[in-house]
């Protein structure tokens, strides 16, 4: 219940004033009974006195005193009377009883009875015919204060009882009030910060997520150079083949054939570079998967041995049984490309990077920092020959933000990065340096379910054009150079081909009525999109095929980092070979 | 001023004197029979008489001497503006008694006359509080009989007597009485 402070105290002080008011009570009763005790007393003593005042008269009318002794020494039998006196008509006193200590008074005090002084004092008229004879003087002790105390103490003791009955009742239940607002307000404070904290959480997780990719575009940055230099490279195999063959277009055909061969790999090395990177730089959730890391590492050795410089071997050994991971591959990926970054910055003078890759089991205790659970993972070790680091900078070495390189070169975010990403993962690592001699780095990863590995990855399979059906296929491609090529390989595949430069022209193609098996369409079109076409052709044509391809991962097409079910895509640019298989997947023979 | 301080003194001290109980016979001239003469009108409120034994009110009632009068005036003075149930006292000094006397309290103290045995026994069971002082045997006494006990004077009640006579005598009284000496007569 809800109780505010103010209605407990207002309890409190009630329980309080209702103690009191039982106590002035109990003191009330006590007092009124006093008071009607004493004049009952004084009642009955004047009602004593006025006895013996009557029976005294023929005592004091024939001056018997022995007699009138007699009288007031029978009221010894009662405790309470302390003196007894008769005095004659002229005041003097005639008989007497007294209790030791105690004296009648020598005068006749007036008439009447009356408490006096803790004394309840009577004197009545001694009357005979009508004329008095002389006075009865009784003095009686209201009651003894054992006899009183006996006949309050009970009452005191019940009230008194009950009062702090009452008021400790009033006080604990106010208390408890009290508590329970307390209590109440605690819970409501617990509740604030509990929302905050998610509140917190959350944003702590969107900025864990700005910082990962940050950290990913910290390493590409720090690769930039060494992939423009690559990517130069390439473009002047490429070039380089192409002028010659411009200028000498009579040449052997032995050597027009070598120089397009070159220009032909070159290209293809640019693309998987691209493709790298861009899948590399790709935002995208932290989703752990079954990774194949031989594979993964096998992909990023090439592309690291291109952009490390030349000074700089990459070497891999790899497990060949090695199990697959859980582990995320893009930050896997981004993991591994800090840990080389930061074996290439350790090794100015060049050197050599090795990727090594093992199953391993980690016994109970074996991870010095004792969070992982022992049991069976994949390890992964970077390794350089390059300055090392000393133990004070090995042990800073996973702090955000901390970095040993010049300002510009690094953020310090790198391998804080490998280090969140394996904790994140539920793995571990390990580091060991030694200056002058190198660095290792080891992540232990968890292992991911045998049944799931190597299924997803759609590069696995390589095939050449073989046993090619024959269908039409209408190509639709913005850019005219880029659709006569597209054009050109598919004839070359043994296709016929219509052509569309845009999505009405497309519709209005395939409205028209030719047999058409698939539609080969871009995604980024003007006007209508390679989607909202292959949406619109299906509602007349619903069996028809549809590829599409993009040099980039559409929007339109990929939702939270995956492909739509259903929809097949061949990212640009593209072999011919990857273009057969392609098709022979979504045409069967 | 000395003269009358001197008079207080003297009745302080008598009755101081009174107070702690002084013999009778210092009382004064004839104390004993002062105080018997009061004592003969005090009886009256203690005794009860069968309705109709005397003429209504306002007629007085008659205190009888019969025989020897020890009191004198002093009885005169004693019952002067006293009164039984607002009728007043009336003093007759008797040679006899008889039951025609017509009295109330008869105070026999017997004479040459008639011997107090026989003024009893004239009166015998009338309705008439007989008084004798001093009397030895029960033919002598009255029904009330003063005595002198410890130099006070006490009286003995013939309950017998009295009952005979058709009075009822109060118990105040009854408790104050000495017991009968001389058996019931």
């Amino acid at each position: 219940m809800a109780d505010t402070p103010l209605l407990s105290r207002l309890r409190a002080s009630l329980a309080i004033a209702l103690a009191i008011a039982l106590l002035l009570g109990g003191i009330g009763i006590g007092t009124y009974g006093e008071i009607s005790y004493r004049a009952q007393k004084t009642r009955e003593v004047g009602v004593q006195a006025d006895i013996v005042a009557s029976i005294v008269t023929a005592a004091l009318q024939f001056d018997d005193r022995r007699a009138a002794q007699e009288y007031v020494g029978a009221l010894a039998a009662n405790p309470e009377v302390e003196t007894a006196a008769i005095y004659d008509a002229a005041g003097t006193r005639f008989a007497a009883y007294m209790r030791s200590g105690a004296t009648p008074p020598r005068a006749v005090p007036a008439d009447g009875s009356r408490y006096e002084s803790g004394m309840i004092v009577a004197v009545s008229p001694v009357l005979e015919n009508g004329r008095r004879i002389g006075s009865v003087y009784l003095q009686a002790e209201s009651e003894p204060f054992y006899r009183r105390i006996s006949r309050y103490g009970l009452l005191a003791l019940l009230v008194t009882m009950a009062s702090l009955l009452v008021a400790v009742l009033g006080t604990s239940r106010a208390a408890l009030a009290r508590a329970n607002a307390e209590l109440g307000r605690r819970a409501d404070a617990l509740d604030a910060a509990n929302r905050s904290l998610q509140a917190e959480m959350q944003e702590r997780a969107r900025v864990e997520e700005r910082l990962r990719q940050a950290q990913k575009m910290e390493a590409i940055g720090q690769l930039t150079g060494g992939v423009a230099h690559d990517f130069n490279n390439i473009l002047q195999v490429i070039t380089g083949s192409l002028e010659r063959l411009k200028r000498r277009p009579d040449a052997p055909r032995q050597d027009r054939d070598r120089g397009l061969t070159a220009a032909l790999t070159a290209a293809e090395r640019a693309a998987m570079l691209t493709q790298q990177l861009l899948a590399f730089s790709r935002q995208q959730p932290l989703m752990p998967a079954s990774i194949d890391v031989n594979r993964l590492v096998l992909g990023l050795s090439t592309l690291l041995s291109r952009t490390l410089g030349e000074t700089i071997r990459v070497d891999t050994r790899l497990a060949l049984d090695l199990a697959p991971a859980a582990v995320d591959a893009a930050q896997l990926e981004s993991a591994l490309l800090n840990l080389a970054v930061n074996a290439r910055d350790a090794m100015p003078q060049g050197g050599r990077l090795m990727i090594e890759t093992a199953n391993v089991e980690l016994a109970a205790g074996a991870a010095p920092d004792g969070d992982v659970p022992p049991g069976h993972y994949v390890r992964i070790a970077v390794v350089d020959n390059g300055l090392g680091m000393t133990p004070e900078v090995l042990a800073k070495a996973f702090d955000p933000f901390f970095t040993t390189k010049p300002i510009g070169r690094g953020t310090g975010l790198g391998l804080s990065q490998v280090y969140g990403f394996v904790k994140q993962s539920g793995g571990h690592v390990e580091m060991a340096s030694e200056p002058g001699r190198g660095t290792r780095v080891a992540l232990y990863l968890p292992r991911a379910d045998a049944s799931d590995a190597a299924a997803r990855d759609p590069d696995s399979v390589v095939s050449t054009p073989a046993d090619l059906p024959h269908g039409t296929v209408l190509v639709v491609e913005d850019d005219p150079d880029v659709r006569a090529h597209s054009a050109n390989l598919l004839r070359e595949l043994g296709y016929d081909v219509l052509e569309a430069e845009d999505g009405a022209a497309a519709l209005s193609i395939l409205q028209a009525g030719p047999a058409i098996d698939l539609l080969f369409t871009d995604v980024g079109l003007p006007g209508m999109n390679g989607r909202e076409l292959a949406e619109r052709a299906r509602r007349f044509r619903p069996h028809l095929k549809v590829l599409f391809t993009s040099g980039y991962a559409q929007e339109a097409l990929v939702h939270g980092g995956r492909l739509d079910a259903g929809v097949e895509l061949l990212a640009k640019p593209f072999t011919i070979t990857r273009l057969a298989d392609k098709l022979r997947d979504i045409l069967p023979p | 001023m000395l003269a009358r301080s001197g008079f207080r003194s003297a009745i302080l001290g008598l009755l101081l004197f009174f107070a702690a109980g002084g013999p009778v016979a210092a009382q004064d001239a004839a104390p004993e029979y002062t105080i018997k003469a009061t004592y003969l009108y005090k009886f009256g409120p203690y005794v009860s008489w069968p309705s109709g034994a005397w003429p209504p009110a306002p007629a007085p009632l008659k205190l009888c001497i019969v025989g020897t009068d020890p009191f004198g005036d002093v009885i005169d003075r004693a019952v002067r503006g006293q009164e039984v149930d607002g009728r007043a006292f009336v003093v007759r000094r008797l040679p006899r008694l008889d039951a025609s006397s017509g009295c109330m309290i008869a105070f026999v103290s017997g004479s040459a006359a008639q011997s107090a045995a026989e003024a009893l026994a004239a009166v015998k069971g009338e309705p008439m509080l007989t008084i004798t002082d001093g009397a030895q045997s029960a033919r002598d006494r009255g029904i009330i009989n003063f005595v002198i006990r410890d130099n006070r004077v006490r009286f003995e009640i013939d309950a017998a007597a009295a009952a005979a006579a058709g009075l009822s005598i109060s118990s105040k009284l009854q408790s104050l009485a000495v017991p009968l000496a001389g058996g019931v007569g």
